[in-house]
């Protein structure tokens, strides 16, 4: 797995070997490679943030006699608190819905707007399907896109949506899975 | 006082209490995910929000001091 050429890159979205941990880790199992979505798809929140800022600025610029000066003070307040909460949230969202590949199995672990949570788990032995989508000017150009890992039977599939170096993460899992079927 | 003055120091006093509820709801459930997915990066998680709770609570102090001052 260390022969990989592609190393941690991407802000933390493509980590290899990381001195992460889980709740549900077993003895012995070692984490492989840590997925998170491409930073470039986080675009649309950091742009509305920038907006909000200008627009904040703006506002202050306009002159107005609806509001006295302290209430403009505790306003601005409350903006600013809004538009900090907001990047923040939108970073939480980011950072804590991962993929994981560990010498066991794929995990993949979602925080659904912070408060719901879903981890699906999918044994490598029960894995039958890998499959990359990546297409479109931007995917191609920041070289990310889609996984999609098939499990046998009722088990529940997983995916790994909009992750960085889709090929090269296929990789090692079809190493992994090569190394757990002994071909 | 007038209409308009009470109007606006209900809504913000609203907002403030919404806004520290909403605070320690996203402290609760990052300690949550913090326990879920643990590395190196989780005591500046942690210290950011709970900067976000000290903040909420300065807005709220603030928000029912302007009801006695403004």
């Amino acid at each position: 797995m260390e022969n990989n050429n592609k190393k941690s890159s991407a802000f933390y979205s493509y980590c290899l070997n990381p001195q992460t941990k889980f709740d549900t880790q077993e003895d012995g199992e070692k984490i492989y490679l840590l997925l998170r979505s491409h930073p470039f798809t986080q675009i649309g929140w950091i742009l509305t943030s920038i907006a909000f800022i200008i627009l904040l600025f703006v506002l202050n610029f306009i002159p107005q006699n609806i509001f006295n000066i302290g209430q403009i003070f505790v306003i601005n307040l409350f903006f600013i608190a809004f538009i900090f909460s907001y990047i923040w949230f939108n970073i939480l969202n980011w950072y804590f819905n991962v993929g994981i590949v560990t010498s066991k199995r794929i995990i993949d672990i979602d925080f659904y707007a912070v408060l719901y949570k879903e981890i699906t788990n999918a044994q490598l032995g029960r894995i039958e399907d890998t499959t990359v989508k990546s297409g479109g000017y931007v995917e191609s150009f920041f070289d990310y896109g889609s996984i999609f890992i098939q499990t046998a039977g009722t088990e529940a599939n997983v995916e790994f949506l909009n992750v960085p170096h889709p090929s090269d993460a296929v990789q090692i899992i079809n190493k992994l899975l090569s190394k757990k079927h002994g071909l | 006082m007038d209409f308009k003055d009470i109007t606006f120091k209900v809504v913000l006093s609203l907002f403030a209490i919404f806004y520290y509820l909403y605070a320690l709801v996203i402290s609760k459930q990052v300690k949550i995910m913090n326990k879920t997915l643990q590395d190196e990066h989780n005591g500046l998680i942690l210290f950011v929000t709970s900067l976000q709770v000290t903040v909420s609570l300065i807005i709220l102090t603030v928000v029912i001091l302007s009801i006695f001052i403004i």
